[in-house]
């Protein structure tokens, strides 16, 4: 399946997951999307769904003390400044967990963009927005470029004996990584300049057309999101 | 009539001070120029203005003319001259857009509007040129350093500008390679003007010679100094209380790379590892580190070990140059401070490592573990884009320590091994053996 096609199913279930109104169907398409992102190695994929299950945890927990729904109490703890009495009710568990499932749908949709496809054949292929298309591909390499660079980091101290290890030892990197991703972003957009990029006449290779796979992957991607938006 | 015309040109980066001053040049069609000068002497900045990224990306304070086949750089910008112009920078890494060996090749001469249907053939000979057709489906992200600087002197040539700028273009390949680098732009038919820190490595392919310094051309001819010199390797013997020991060691990433391999390092001792890109050197300096471990075989090490990557200057941590130097001796910077004081950076002990100039960066990085006083010290690629002039301080810098530990130096560079070692061990590129 040509990129285009796929980016556009995981697009679709994404809308999907964010149009559904019931729990179990905002489950499935989680699951579904997290045995996609399973087809990819295990070295690579850990990051990325350790990213999108944490976050969607957190809103499930944090979710009940920050909102004031619902009339059936299950727990009524102290008042603290500011948020007011602490308690958790039914309904406010449910909301987090469905919110907790939206958010993790929404983040192994990226995933799977971001590990299983080719950006380069997806850039190439975009008829329109191709700027745009670049941004976000170069935007997408920015995770495995910061591992590489945090790999690096970690090896040079260990090179001198210094063992980087906890959250304060990993919180030391995050400046230099920082750092390091803004003159990467400078010395490319510069490369990028010397070999033409935005000038007038740009030409593009010569692809491959649309396969009827392709084309019902569209179709698929559209029925997608009707039915997220309708029934689920 | 010139191809390359520049008139006292002066330049200075916003807030900083000159990094060219009335520079006067020009290259004629086809004319291979070799470009050389110490480190911050504005090398890069020529090519970049070149280039019309100097001021046009840059911004600064510019004075004098450029012209490009008869194209003005104030009113012409960078991308204007792209396939005129083509620029090799110096960090490979840095300037890669696409993930895919091919993409990245073809990216270029879409832009600069290549017919289609002439794309794929134009793509597939500048690989096959660098001898990198086998790698145009290859991810970017698994190719070796070497590998990488070959793709992208490969997207450069394959948009056959009249006029080709490479900046260190060989600093990562081995001697074999980056003379096949160089002999390649040289027949390319286009005007080349190359910078380079290892002379021995372009002068035979150049047509002349201009030297930089301090922002300043000043002279058609090279200082002693820089003078090519032939590679005289010592016959030593492994001598000294031994530090590490490699035994029949075996180490693959996904293929392998080294095979029952075996080298000592004794205190006292200075051991050159040379070879080729892809023949194990760095492996086998972060398996006598301790930074890897053997898939079979062992390691033994007595004593605390220390290892210096490559490029080092991009791994620094702390906020300020002493704080960097003392992660390594629990934050003792008095430490600290002597050792940033025997490399010449005692001035720069509160400015931020990222502040600092990238010849000032890597003595900061060598200066971060020799104050740990390691017993085994590994160096990987430590005369990767310093000067002759530097890179015989180094020499004279790691000889005068030697005596107190054992020295281990992974290098593709023949000059310095000879002038440096105690001891040469040459890595096979079968990846077979090690030849003590």
């Amino acid at each position: 399946m040509r990129p285009a096609a796929a980016a556009a199913l995981l697009a679709a279930l994404a809308a999907a997951a964010l149009l559904a109104h019931r729990t179990v169907s905002v489950a499935a398409i989680a699951v579904v999307l997290l045995a996609v992102c399973l087809r990819a190695p295990a070295g690579r994929r850990r990051m990325y769904l350790v990213g999108a299950i944490g976050s969607g945890l957190a809103v499930v927990l944090v979710t009940p003390f920050v909102e004031t729904i619902g009339s059936h109490p299950l727990w009524t703890g102290p008042i603290v400044p500011v948020l007011g009495q602490l308690d958790v009710t039914s309904e406010e568990l449910r909301n987090g967990l469905f919110q907790g499932l939206r958010l993790t749908a929404v983040a192994l949709a990226f995933a799977a963009y971001a590990l299983l496809l080719d950006h380069d054949r997806l850039v190439q292929s975009a008829r329109f927005a191709r700027r745009s298309v670049l941004a976000v591909a170069l935007a997408t390499r920015l995770v495995p470029t910061l591992e590489r660079d945090a790999a690096g980091l970690v090896e040079a101290l260990r090179g001198r004996g210094v063992e980087v290890s906890g959250l304060r030892g990993r919180a030391r990197l995050l400046s230099p990584l920082l750092a390091g991703s803004l003159e990467r972003a400078l010395n490319l957009a510069e490369a990028m300049e010397a070999r033409g990029y935005g000038r007038p006449g740009a030409t593009r290779a010569p692809r491959p057309g649309w396969r009827p796979r392709d084309q019902a992957a569209i179709l698929v991607a559209a029925l997608l999101v009707a039915i997220g938006a309708l029934w689920l | 009539m010139a191809l390359a015309t520049v008139r006292l040109l002066s330049f200075s980066y916003p807030g900083a001070p000159a990094a060219l001053r009335d520079v006067s040049l020009q290259v004629e069609p086809g004319e291979v120029v070799a470009l050389f000068g110490p480190s911050g002497s504005g090398k890069s900045t020529l090519l970049r203005a070149l280039a019309g990224l100097v001021p046009h990306f840059h911004g600064g304070r510019f004075s004098g003319r450029v012209e490009i086949a008869g194209r003005d750089t104030r009113t012409t910008r960078p991308a204007e001259l792209a396939g005129i112009v083509a620029t090799l920078f110096q960090d490979p890494e840095d300037q890669v857009v696409f993930t895919r060996v091919e993409a990245e090749v073809t990216f270029g001469l879409e832009n600069v509007g290549t017919r289609p249907a002439e794309i794929p053939s134009r793509v597939a000979a500048a690989l096959d040129a660098v001898g990198a057709g086998a790698l145009a489906e290859r991810p970017v992200a698994e190719l070796s350093g070497g590998e990488l600087q070959r793709v992208c002197l490969a997207s450069v040539l394959a948009l056959e500008p009249r006029l080709l700028l490479l900046d260190e273009p060989t600093s990562q390949l081995d001697p074999d390679g980056a003379a096949a680098a160089i002999e390649l732009a040289r027949s390319s038919g286009a005007a080349v003007v190359v910078s380079e820190q290892r002379p021995e490595r372009v002068l035979e392919a150049c047509d002349r010679v201009i030297f930089l310094d301090e922002g300043r051309l000043t002279e058609d001819r090279l200082p002693d100094a820089w003078l090519p010199r032939d590679a005289v390797f010592p016959h030593g013997e492994p001598s000294g209380q031994e530090v590490c020991r490699l035994e029949e060691v075996s180490f693959a990433y996904e293929r392998p790379v080294l095979e029952r391999v075996s080298l000592q390092v004794g205190r006292g001792e200075l051991v050159a590892l040379l070879g080729p890109n892809g023949s194990g050197k760095t492996t086998i300096g972060k398996l006598a580190a301790g930074l890897l471990e053997p898939q079979s075989g062992r390691v033994v090490r007595h004593g605390r070990a220390c290892y210096l990557s490559q490029d080092p200057g991009r791994y620094l941590v702390a906020e300020r140059a002493d704080e960097e130097v003392a992660l390594a001796v629990d934050g003792d910077l008095a430490r600290a401070r002597a050792a940033l004081a025997e490399l010449g950076l005692a001035g720069h002990a509160s400015r931020h490592p990222r502040d600092l100039s990238s010849g000032e960066r890597e003595r900061l990085a060598l200066a971060a573990v020799l104050v740990a006083e390691p017993d085994l010290l590994v160096l990987d690629e430590p005369t990767r884009g310093i000067d002759p002039e530097r890179k015989d301080e180094l020499v004279r810098l790691l000889r005068s320590q030697a005596r107190g530990r054992a020295t281990l130096v992974a290098t593709n560079d023949r000059v310095f091994a000879g002038a440096v070692a105690d001891r040469v061990v040459s890595t096979v590129p079968e990846r077979e053996a090690v030849l003590a």
